[in-house]
């Protein structure tokens, strides 16, 4: 085979390989989105507010409510979490509390 | 013909390491005859062939090629020329490493765009007719010196050249291999191809197969004799 | 035109011979473009798909959550203060919201008890997430020891496990009866963990938030969109690790076409030099590097791309698993769907396919305009 037979003809199979899995993303998405509904009606149902991803600590499991200073009230002597730790910043309501105008 | 009018080559001009290597030659080479430019090593005779090539400009002075001047073209059209019109070999070969035998004769004609099987075929007659074919798979670094120099020959006239340069093309061989590259030559020239060799070796220019000589000396033309 | 394209071919044809003359150095070069594709490719598809089901799933989350503090620190909220809260216009809900953490200390797990108050789960029993699930290897019927907040241990049977898919957001909840959980973890009556409020307007949520401050100093208020913010933060671009790892590999690969763009090898120039001779025109040359640097790029990056999607969609990202994990003994194990977006695929393309071609077609640039004179020498 002529190597530019080759060399095009890999570049074609590989571009079609990534076309079709793009449309298998569009067709997953689809299908996400019905699992996502069932999900998200758990969500509403049971009023969560976060992912259960990081269940090490409870500042990371539960990350969007809280204390500022709950890293350190496992024990005194106790250290943060890595990597969770530092994949997480803290919440925007720590950051900017919603504090009464007067 | 070939019609060199005055032309000079200056290298690294306005630098320090200025150097003229051709001062002011005119010259007149008929198609279809054998010359030979013959002088010592840094005459200017490869810089001479380099003009004719098309290979470099002038610094002054002009070149003409069949009534056709070719030192004002672009160098897109230089190059098109250049290679329809010249087949060059090279005093070491320079054959390009790494590619066979095959892939280097066909070379020069891959920016034609012509089709590949006819390409591939011509190649190979052409191998045939250097009694190389049976080793037009072979990669360059492993030909011998003799094969080495076939294949160099056979690359240069892959796109039917009318004229053949070649430059100092005895210099690393033996005398079995010299003789062989002069009667493929004489060969050529049966086919009615003008060939041009620069060469300080006696047994190209006092050969049967050279109709002219032309002494080159620093830079100028010594003698010129055209041979009985 | 069908000699323009013959050209080309030919070129390429050239350009593959031209590259399998090392096999080694080539093959070790696209190994390791195609890895730094790879894990790049993967992060993006990772963090975007995450991103997007975060987002479509905790958009359902209650719309403002109230802690009560004291000394800045967390406290339980008195259920009454809900009473005050019912006079803010614009509040379409208030209800009490019982949860709290338990650590198992026999498989160093954190769990989330929860007390749903839409389908109650009856008391004895518990409903538990599937991580819980595969992490005690317990199922329907399977009694459960918890140990309780006065030391001792009370049995739950499980009723149900909650499902699969929803992991993500389940995997380590116990939901129990309101009795129950009161009775293991002594929240007195009329006290609960939190107040879950809705509203009708999501624009006047920062107004109303402000409004509990003033009515309940001792409180704080939580809007639903910085939940979101919070978790956009961590998959995003910006995320520390993520940000890092970027960095570090993008600056990684433009030192590596740098270095291979300020020059040739003497023989890559006589090469050149001999292509010129025989009649090839810079263009020509040009043109041949061009395809040398998109042959290598190309292939690296969809080879790259298409096994990322792979590693992510179909294989779960299962080399991040350890990076998210972390410490944590319980992980939800989820699927991630394909959300692949276009912006993220034609960054990366630009920021490795054309620095590296350009990187292969430049050095060559000065060489190929010089006169194919110097090679006879």
């Amino acid at each position: 085979m002529r190597r530019s037979t080759f060399m095009i003809g890999t570049g074609v199979v590989l571009a079609a390989i990534a076309l079709l899995l793009l449309v298998n993303a569009g067709v997953g998405a689809e299908r996400a989105t019905i699992a996502d509904a069932r999900t998200g009606s758990l969500v509403a149902t049971l009023g969560l507010t976060d992912l259960a991803l990081f269940t090490e600590a409870s500042y990371t499991r539960h990350p969007s409510l809280t204390d500022l200073n709950t890293p350190f009230q496992d024990s005194p002597l106790s250290f943060e979490h890595f990597p969770t730790g530092s994949l997480m910043q803290p919440p925007a309501s720590l950051v900017h509390p919603h504090v009464a105008k007067y | 013909m070939i019609d060199i009018r005055n032309v000079s080559k200056v290298f690294n001009t306005g630098r320090p390491n200025e150097f003229t290597a051709i001062a002011g030659i005119s010259l007149h080479l008929s198609l279809q005859e054998t010359t030979v430019l013959k002088g010592p090593s840094g005459s200017g005779k490869t810089t001479l062939l380099s003009l004719i090539g098309c290979m470099t400009r002038p610094t002054s002075g002009r070149i003409f090629i069949d009534n056709r001047e070719i030192t004002s073209l672009p160098e897109r059209f230089l190059t098109g020329i250049r290679r329809t019109t010249f087949g060059f070999i090279f005093q070491r070969f320079n054959l390009l490493r790494g590619f066979t035998a095959l892939e280097n004769v066909m070379a020069p004609a891959l920016p034609e765009g012509e089709k590949y099987a006819p390409l591939k075929k011509r190649a190979i007659d052409i191998l045939g007719m250097l009694d190389l074919d049976h080793r037009y798979d072979a990669k360059a670094e492993w030909l011998s010196g003799g094969e080495a120099q076939r294949v160099a020959i056979a690359r240069a006239l892959i796109n039917n050249p009318s004229i053949i340069i070649a430059d100092e093309p005895t210099a690393h061989l033996d005398g079995k291999l010299s003789g062989e590259f002069l009667s493929i030559m004489e060969i050529l020239k049966g086919e009615g191809k003008t060939i041009i060799i620069a060469s300080h070796d006696p047994l190209v220019y006092e050969s049967t197969l050279a109709d002219r000589i032309v002494e080159i000396r620093h830079g100028e033309i010594g003698g010129d004799g055209a041979l009985p | 035109m069908s000699r323009s394209i013959e050209r080309q071919l030919h070129l390429i044809d050239f350009t593959v011979g031209s590259i399998l003359r090392r096999k080694g150095k080539n093959g070790a070069l696209l190994l390791v473009y195609t890895l730094v594709i790879f894990v790049l490719a993967s992060v993006l598809f990772f963090t975007r798909s995450l991103r997007t089901e975060v987002a479509a799933v905790l958009k359902n989350s209650p719309d403002i959550i109230v802690q009560r503090t004291l000394t800045g620190r967390y406290q339980f909220i008195p259920v009454r203060y809900a009473d005050s809260l019912r006079s803010i216009r614009g509040i379409a809900s208030i209800a009490p919201r019982l949860w709290g953490y338990y650590y198992d200390g026999g498989f160093g797990a954190n769990y989330t008890l929860m007390v749903p108050t839409i389908d109650t789960v009856q008391s004895g029993t518990i409903d538990i997430g599937s991580g819980i699930a595969k992490l005690r290897k317990i199922g329907i019927g399977d009694i459960v020891p918890l140990i309780g907040y006065d030391g001792n241990p009370q049995t739950f049977t499980v009723a149900h496990i909650l499902a699969d898919e929803s992991a993500l957001v389940s995997a380590d909840l116990i939901l129990m009866s309101e009795a129950d959980y009161r009775v293991f973890s002594r929240i007195p009556e009329g006290y609960a963990t939190d107040l879950i409020l809705t509203a009708r307007n999501p624009r006047e949520f920062p107004t109303i938030a402000e409004k509990i401050t003033r009515l309940l100093p001792d409180t704080r208020p939580i809007v639903k969109n910085e939940i979101l913010r919070t978790y956009d933060a961590v998959f995003s671009w910006r995320a520390g690790i993520i940000m890092l790892l970027f960095t570090v590999v993008i600056l990684a690969f433009f030192i590596f076409s740098f270095d291979k763009a300020t020059g040739l090898s003497a023989e890559e120039r006589k090469e050149i030099g001999i292509l010129k001779a025989i009649g090839w025109e810079t263009g020509d040359v040009l043109a041949m590097k061009f395809w040398e640097g998109i042959a290598i790029s190309l292939v690296a990056f969809f080879l790259g791309a298409i096994i990322a999607y792979a590693h992510v969609f179909f294989g779960g990202g299962f080399l991040f698993a350890p990076i998210l994990k972390g410490w944590s003994t319980l992980y939800p194990s989820f699927t991630l769907a394909a959300h692949v977006n276009a912006g993220d695929l034609f960054a990366l393309f630009f920021l490795s396919v054309v620095p590296y071609t350009i990187a292969t077609i430049a050095p060559a640039w000065r060489v190929a305009v010089i006169d194919p004179d110097a090679v006879m020498r």
